[in-house]
């Protein structure tokens, strides 16, 4: 089969935008991500888009008909806040038959406003009631089986956001680029205890898209900017007694990283860069460990030595991550492999992470069950 | 005001019987022993085909984990504590925590079930729902 590997990508600036259209938003990034491939849309063969609220609503076939109506097969993804990884895991795995040689990926979002989580139900309106489901608690809840388990402090949790604010200040294409140190960060409004506002991913519209090829194409087209996929992997959630009454972001993420690590023949060892799942600051705590990138109960001791800031030992979240650069849904998963595919390229600036080789991205997708996309990248 | 109508579970785990006595209900699986909160066609866990069996969880259980909401949906009382419950026959369940100071929550600290009108609610024929809360053991409900 085939190897296959990334020769364009491109996002927009995440924000808000209130005068654009979810799929304006994806037909720009599409655009970009084809001009960066020396593509045309002509050239494509199949089109994965990913949305995690707008995906029923033919959100591909809408992006062309901003760019151009070719007629390819276009499908529709949504897998929570894995929609992204999950449509590159198509396009993919499209590519690995021989079906494609080229295909679009498109992530495009634009969230609805205030606190995400929950749904309504017949009876009582649960909230307050019976525990809270607002995606806060929830990650607060699992970030306090690792306080309980590892003595990890509010601070620890904290640091998580001083460092991916700090990051984003590099990253033009960021929502936010202001630092934040650590006693705004803990002087921020608590959401969720240990969850400050701050230690929250920022809420915001996107789009993200990607070209990936055959390795024929990508000799036709030139491998000096190409990006190889090593590993591409997801998983859905297997028995945990206590979920889903409680979020269980743990052994999903394990499992989708075994797999992506095993297909890429490599270790957490070999990787030189992470864009991991920062939905919460809590939630970046508890992947250091299920990416294997330290070991169990290391993870708070990891981020308050830096070795996951940049400069560090195995920098994390580079581009700002969701806590910063910020959280389009349906995007997110396509933007934290834009991140890699840039750094791996050595295009990103200030935030270049030297001699970057090979890199990880990861993303959980939770809606009272759960989701998880790794992929392995290395410079072509 | 005179209401006839029987009380109605005010959420999935509740049970409540014709005399409206009200109990909370588990499922467990008769091959590998795995506990859920909703019946399923097989377990989830070990995939046997029967069905997971119906049993009356205990009012007693250890505080697992929690979060101290702060901010919460509008019109949502705040703060309150938002804790996940082992059971001590094994059924894990999501409520609120109450007449508990945050600095006191632990893991493991014993807690039981009370059965409550669910917040005062009722339904438009006026039948009020039961819900449950948690309180440390040996506090007042």
């Amino acid at each position: 089969m085939t190897d296959v590997f990334i020769v364009g990508a491109g996002m927009i600036k995440f924000g808000r935008y209130p005068d654009r259209t979810y799929f304006q938003l994806g037909a720009e990034a599409a655009l970009m991500a084809l001009d960066d491939a020396g593509l045309g849309i002509k050239d494509v063969g199949a089109v994965y888009a990913s949305s995690t609220f707008n995906a029923a609503s033919m959100l591909g076939q809408k992006i062309l008909q901003q760019i151009g109506q070719t007629g390819v097969p276009c499908i529709n993804v949504s897998n929570a806040c894995a929609s992204g990884a999950s449509a590159v895991r198509e396009a993919f795995t499209g590519i690995k038959s021989g079906l494609y040689d080229i295909v679009l990926v498109v992530g495009a979002e634009k969230n609805p406003s205030g606190m995400l989580g929950g749904s309504p139900v017949d009876g009582p309106p649960p909230e307050g009631l019976f525990g809270s489901v607002t995606m806060p608690a929830l990650f607060a809840e699992a970030g306090m089986v690792h306080t309980n388990a590892y003595g990890t402090t509010l601070e620890q949790f904290a640091q998580v956001a001083v460092k991916n604010h700090h990051h984003a200040t590099m990253n033009p294409k960021a929502a936010y680029q202001k630092e934040t140190p650590l006693d705004m960060v803990l002087a921020s409004e608590m959401i969720a205890y240990p969850l400050t506002k701050l230690m929250c991913s920022a809420n915001v519209d996107g789009a993200a898209a990607l070209v990936l090829v055959s390795e024929k194409r990508a000799r036709e087209l030139g491998m000096a900017r190409a990006v190889r996929i090593r590993g591409s992997a997801m998983a859905s959630d297997v028995f945990e007694p206590r979920s889903p009454e409680m979020l269980e972001p743990n052994s999903v993420t394990r499992l989708a990283a075994a797999r992506a690590y095993e297909m890429a023949g490599v270790g957490p060892e070999d990787l030189d860069l992470v864009e991991l799942h920062d939905c919460f600051a809590t939630a970046e705590i508890l992947h250091y460990e299920n990416l294997g990138l330290c070991a169990a109960g290391e993870a708070g001791r990891m981020i308050s030595s830096g070795e996951t800031a940049l400069g560090g030992r195995i920098p994390v979240n580079v581009s700002g991550g969701l806590l910063s650069k910020g959280h389009p849904i349906g995007a997110t998963g396509v933007a934290n492999m834009i991140e890699i595919v840039e750094q791996l390229r050595g295009e990103v600036g200030a935030r270049q992470v030297s001699g970057a080789r090979i890199g990880m991205t990861h993303v959980l997708g939770f809606g009272g069950s759960s989701a998880a996309g790794v992929h392995i990248f290395e410079k072509a | 005001m005179e209401n006839s109508t029987l009380a109605k579970p005010g959420t999935k785990v509740v049970r409540v019987g014709p005399d409206g006595s009200a109990w909370i209900e588990g499922y467990r699986c008769q091959a590998c022993g795995a506990v859920v909160t909703v019946a399923t066609m097989a377990c989830r866990s070990c995939t046997s085909r029967t069905p997971p069996a119906a049993f009356r969880a205990t009012d007693h259980g250890k505080l697992f984990s929690w979060a101290v909401v702060h901010r919460s949906y509008p019109g949502i009382a705040v703060p309150f504590v938002s804790a996940i419950v082992d059971l001590d026959d094994g059924l894990s369940l999501k409520g609120t925590l109450r007449n508990v100071e945050a600095n006191a929550l632990r893991s493991g600290m014993p807690v039981v079930v009370v059965l409550d009108d669910a917040g005062g609610t009722h339904d438009k024929h006026g039948a009020s729902y039961v819900g449950f809360h948690f309180v440390p053991e040996g506090a007042h409900a």
